[in-house]
């Protein structure tokens, strides 16, 4: 710590020393036509070959020796402007980019080259293209991120229509997931078969599997990390989309010209509308909301305040229901303290929390849980020279876990209960350093410091047997009072990435990185529910710590319209939390002895093949791996594959732009199936029931699955300088109708009318599979 | 109006039907070598009516009875320096293969501790288990199902019955049911145990509804055990296992917590019963 310390001194001061006749250029790079800032973009000064990108807010700063310069401003989807500048003191240098529209009559060459895939430090990164999104095939004609997160190479997912995914031999709950910076605990609608997020506003979304960078923390696996769009800032905009279970509208405009705007949008599902309708008492539907006022009060200061609101509701017969969701708001000012150093300010609030309840006379009850968390985050980008910037801030998180309050209705058998609650202080100190020592070679290198403590107020037991969950046995007790310190946990992350340019089209990277995760999720399926509660480090449950170590071979083909990567890794993690057999996870207690902490070792290839440009684009993506964990006092202590373990993972994903009118979308899925736990024997016990004998866990396998999905896009009146555009999505899942394995579960044999066969000591197993072909129309306007 | 909705609740049944619910097949599945284990299920009560049933697991796609276990040795004592011994099958009963009887009849006794000693094939399995002390059922009432007397699943069966009992807040209870119907086990699913621990309950059990649709003339029997801790604990993990999904939304299956030694399957019970009988009469 303190070397990296005198580190950064040493360079701060180094640079100042050689500040003399040097200035800074810097400014914002956005969209021309909605204002919207873009994030990454690539900012190249040809006469000294080096650069810099946009940061997330569309911020750039070069500081330069005196002289004249030609800068290419570079992004992908627009065309590259090259100003020529004159740099004779500190200049502040706003641009906009033109989107580019492929004009299918004439033959395009472009002089841009898009090689960020080679030339960038970032490695096992993922983007998401909303735009190609929006054009493939799916499932019930809804674009979904999350689905296409889950055709990445590193990205396994556990079965189709869930949008639970597993990053590099991760498990569900090691994801974090943001929206504009503020956590979503559970990403799901429909129990997974659509997303919280519409992808109407969403203007940016990554995936970090590997070389996570300083800035973020908190989850083993991967970083999401999802901005939504400021709102056009020039004129109104709008959209509305209405598919077969779901519609959207999105409003989006300037409330004063180039200085700020609005964004809104809403989606909901409205299956119940018709469902109350005939009188039909089940009832389910999920609702979304996206609000976003960005204000840019002078060069120096911008503000934004995105609020987003969903739920999920189910009811049964009028009488049982269950409903979810999370709500969450950011807060952020971005300032410029000077040419070099930019701020952002954040201030951000998430709720998740669901409820479950019973109106039956007698058996009537309600339950509640939710999980809330408060965050201060304070980033800093410093712009040494275009070799040299520098990340560094301070965050800290105050979390409230509540688990559970049951509350009897008046006639019922139940009584009032509640779980204890538990509150974390979550700290994070990090900095890093992006330095560009050479043409070839640039590293990325810094640490995140994180300390968190588990507070009051609550009770912590001891237990005779710790490990005893049968009978466990508390012998004595602590009263901690609010805010006092229960556990502290400190642990330093130290981050590593290093990329090597071959030649022009060709690169090598690697990183290594350390992450901790303090928040746990308590689940014992492979896929998270959303009653599944959350539980932060405390006296009996560590912080959990991966190491993973990437390797990465990037080539670019025929000038950038084809990328290659070929990406190992290796993920080595201990203090993975896990439960003992038949862990009781709902309304315990005496839930700390259930924990079992053991360890995961994963490893895998991932090589993706991607067209970007012309007509036809699209990628391939395979992944090899495997994941295998040892869980003490589980399966005997011998290690098991892990439950989301998938040994081959292959996706083809092509769109081909046909006319001024159609565009086809399709895309390939395969993988082989997931492990599964199955009875080796069966038995007898008490008045005929016939159970299980489990002798492995995780020893067998789903049989393998694979599915064709295709689209065709029709835009009646493209460009034809309308008010307004329609489209039309076609959308054809699962194409050939395969039985896709979903689960296997056993149950004595029952007939076709479920009548048990013969004297009920037969058993059978039967396959789960869930979508046969599923055709779906959405229909959208832009205006 | 009334054809209307009734033609959109057809479409929306198919149209919910294809989403929301899965679509199921069965399929043979590789098991495995077995590895052959003793099964022993084994009760003593307040009352009389001990048995300890020993037999053996067997392949997954067997049928029939379970292959009974007829030359195991069997006895059970307590801590106040009895000993019974038991014996296999003294009737003769073909129904009763694997089925063990006391010798000399016994009545269990409340805070007593009961040791099984099983011996198979030159392998002991032993458990202990203390007689913890039930509630009394108040009583049981009968009344009319509405729903199901428009559309009975079986004709005349649409009498429900309805259990009172207070429960005891000061001692940490649990509770095993079994309901039967003239003396056949009644259960709503196959695959259903009742059982529950009192830590949600209240000090009254009011109006609650036991498994079952019964019809006039029936003779409803409702049995209360006590379980210990670690028989509470037994049955969820049971259950659970018998309602196994495949793990993926539940835990993956696995076996069931036991007081039995030496890789024994199954459980020593030992409970108190209170048992109450009632004859379906129509309410009027």
């Amino acid at each position: 710590m303190r070397i990296l310390f005198f580190t950064i001194c040493a360079l701060l001061i180094f640079s100042t020393v050689r500040a003399q006749d040097k200035f800074t250029l810097n400014g914002y790079v956005r969209d021309a036509s909605s204002g919207e800032e873009l994030i990454g973009v690539t900012i190249l000064i040809e006469e000294t070959g080096s650069g810099v990108n946009t940061n997330p807010y569309g911020f750039y700063s070069l500081t330069l020796p005196a002289g004249e310069y030609s800068i290419q401003f570079r992004y992908i989807g627009f065309k590259t402007k090259i100003e020529k500048v004159s740099l004779t003191k500190d200049l502040s240098l706003n641009i906009e980019l033109v989107e580019e529209v492929t004009e299918l009559s004439e033959v395009v060459v472009t002089a841009e080259r898009q090689d960020v895939n080679v030339t960038s430090i970032q490695m096992s990164k993922s983007v998401v293209d909303i735009g190609q999104l929006k054009k493939l095939p799916s499932l019930f004609g809804e674009p979904d991120i999350i689905k296409s997160i889950q055709m990445m190479p590193g990205v396994i997912s556990a079965g189709e229509g869930t949008s639970a995914f597993f990053v590099r031999g991760g498990s569900a709950d090691q994801n974090l997931i943001l929206i504009d910076e503020a956590p979503v605990y559970d990403p799901s609608h429909l129990f997974g078969l659509f997303s919280v997020f519409n992808a109407d506003v969403i203007k940016d979304s990554e995936l970090y599997k590997g070389g996570i960078p300083s800035r973020f923390g908190g989850r083993l696996s991967s970083i999401l990390e999802v901005r939504t769009k400021d709102g056009n800032n020039k004129e109104f905009k709008g959209e509305a989309g209405i598919g077969l279970l779901a519609s959207s509208v999105m409003l989006e405009g300037p409330i004063k010209k180039d200085e700020s705007s609005f964004i809104i949008s809403a989606r909901r599902s409205y299956v119940d509308l018709f469902l109350r309708l005939a009188n039909e008492k089940n009832l389910v539907y999920f609702y979304d909301v996206n609000a976003k006022i960005n204000w840019r009060a002078n060069n120096k200061n911008r503000f934004f305040i995105a609020l987003y609101s969903g739920r999920d509701n189910f009811n049964f017969d009028g009488n049982f229901g269950f409903d979810w969701g999370n709500n969450t708001a950011t807060f952020r000012w971005n300032h410029l303290f000077n040419d070099k150093l930019f701020s952002n300010t954040s201030l951000i609030a998430s709720s998740f929390d669901y409820g479950l309840g019973s109106q039956d006379e007698s058996n009537g009850f309600q339950w509640d849980s939710n999980l809330k968390e408060f965050s201060f985050k304070q980033d800093l980008n410093y712009f040494f020279n275009p070799q040299l910037t520098m990340d560094f801030g301070y965050h800290v998180t105050y979390r409230k876990f509540a688990p559970g309050i049951i509350t009897p209705s008046a006639e019922s058998i139940f009584r009032e209960v509640e779980l204890q609650n538990e509150f974390a202080l979550d700290h994070a100190l990090y900095a890093s350093l992006q330095h560009q020592l050479s043409d070839k070679l640039s590293f990325e290198y810094g640490a995140r410091l994180s300390i968190f403590q588990n507070v009051g107020a609550n009770t912590v037991y001891t237990y005779l047997d710790q490990l005893d969950n049968t009978n466990p046995i508390r012998i004595d007790s602590t009263q901690y009072g609010s805010f006092e310190n229960i556990k502290t946990y400190v642990n330093l992350e130290p981050r590593f990435s290093a990329r090597y340019i071959l030649n022009t089209e060709s690169s090598l990277k690697a990183s290594y990185n350390r992450m901790i995760q303090n928040t746990h999720l308590i689940s014992s399926g492979t896929v998270p529910v959303p009653f599944n509660t959350w539980a932060p480090s405390s006296t009996y449950l560590k912080p959990q710590v991966a190491d993973q170590l990437a390797l990465g071979y990037f080539r670019n083909f025929k000038d950038n319209s084809y990328e290659f990567s070929a990406e190992a890794f290796y993920k080595d993690i201990s203090n993975v939390t896990d439960f003992a057999d038949n862990a009781s996870i709902f309304f315990n207690d005496d839930l700390s002895t259930e924990f079992r902490q053991g360890t995961s070792e994963a490893y895998g290839l991932e090589l993706m093949l991607q067209k970007k440009k012309g007509l036809l684009t699209g990628f391939v993506a395979y992944t090899l791996s495997r994941v295998d964990r040892t869980v003490p006092g589980v399966n005997q202590g011998r290690s098991f594959l892990a439950n989301y373990d998938r040994r081959h993972n292959l996706n083809i994903v092509g769109t081909y732009d046909y006319s001024d009118k159609w565009t086809f979308g399709g895309s390939f899925t395969y993988g082989t199936g997931r492990p599964l736990t199955l009875p080796s024997g069966s038995y007898e016990f008490g008045d005929g029931q016939i159970a299980d004998i489990i002798t492995e866990r995780n020893g067998f396998q789903l049989p393998d699955f694979h599915r064709v999905d295709l689209s065709a896009t029709l835009v009646p009146r493209r460009n034809k300088g309308k008010k307004y555009e329609t489209s039309w999505i076609f959308s054809l899942y699962n194409v050939y109708s395969r039985k896709n394995p979903f689960s296997i579960y056993t149950r004595v044999a029952l007939d076709d009318d479920d009548n048990v066969i013969g004297d009920g000591t037969e058993k059978e197993a039967r396959l789960i599979y869930l979508f046969p072909i599923l055709p779906s129309v959405t229909y959208n306007i832009n205006f | 109006m009334e054809k209307h909705s009734k033609y959109i609740r057809t479409l929306l049944f198919i149209f919910a039907a294809v989403i929301f619910t899965a679509c199921e097949e069965t399929i043979i599945i590789e098991t495995g070598d077995l590895d052959e284990r003793v099964v022993i299920e084994g009760l003593v009560t307040n009352q009389e009516n001990h048995y300890v049933k020993i037999t053996r697991t067997r392949s997954f796609y067997s049928t029939g009875p379970a292959e009974a276990i007829e030359n195991a040795l069997v006895r059970v004592s307590d801590d106040i320096g009895n000993t019974y011994q038991f014996v296999h099958n003294p009737n003769g009963n073909l129904t009763e293969n694997g089925f063990y009887y006391p010798v000399n009849s016994f009545q269990g006794q409340v805070g007593a501790i009961y040791a099984l000693d099983v011996q198979v094939d030159g392998e002991q399995y032993t458990a202990q288990e203390e007689l913890l002390p039930v509630t009394t059922i108040d009583s049981l009432t009968v009344i009319i199902n509405r729903e199901e007397l428009e559309d009975p699943d079986e004709e005349g069966r649409f009498f429900n019955v309805l259990f009172y009992a207070s429960e005891p807040q000061g001692r940490k209870d649990q509770y095993l049911f079994k309901f039967y119907r003239d003396g056949e086990i009644v259960r709503d699913f196959p695959t259903d145990i009742y059982f529950t621990d009192d830590a949600l309950l209240g000090e009254r059990i009011d109006d609650l509804e036991i498994a079952g649709f019964y019809a006039e003339g029936d003779l409803v029997t409702v049995e209360m055990y006590s379980l210990t801790q670690e028989a509470y604990v037994f049955y969820s993990d049971l259950f659970n296992l018998l309602n196994n999904d495949g793990g993926l939304f539940s835990p993956p299956p696995a076996n069931p917590r036991t007081n039995l030694s030496n890789g024994a399957i199954g459980y020593f019970q030992v409970s108190s019963i209170d048992s109450e009988d009632k004859l379906i009469v129509d309410p009027g």
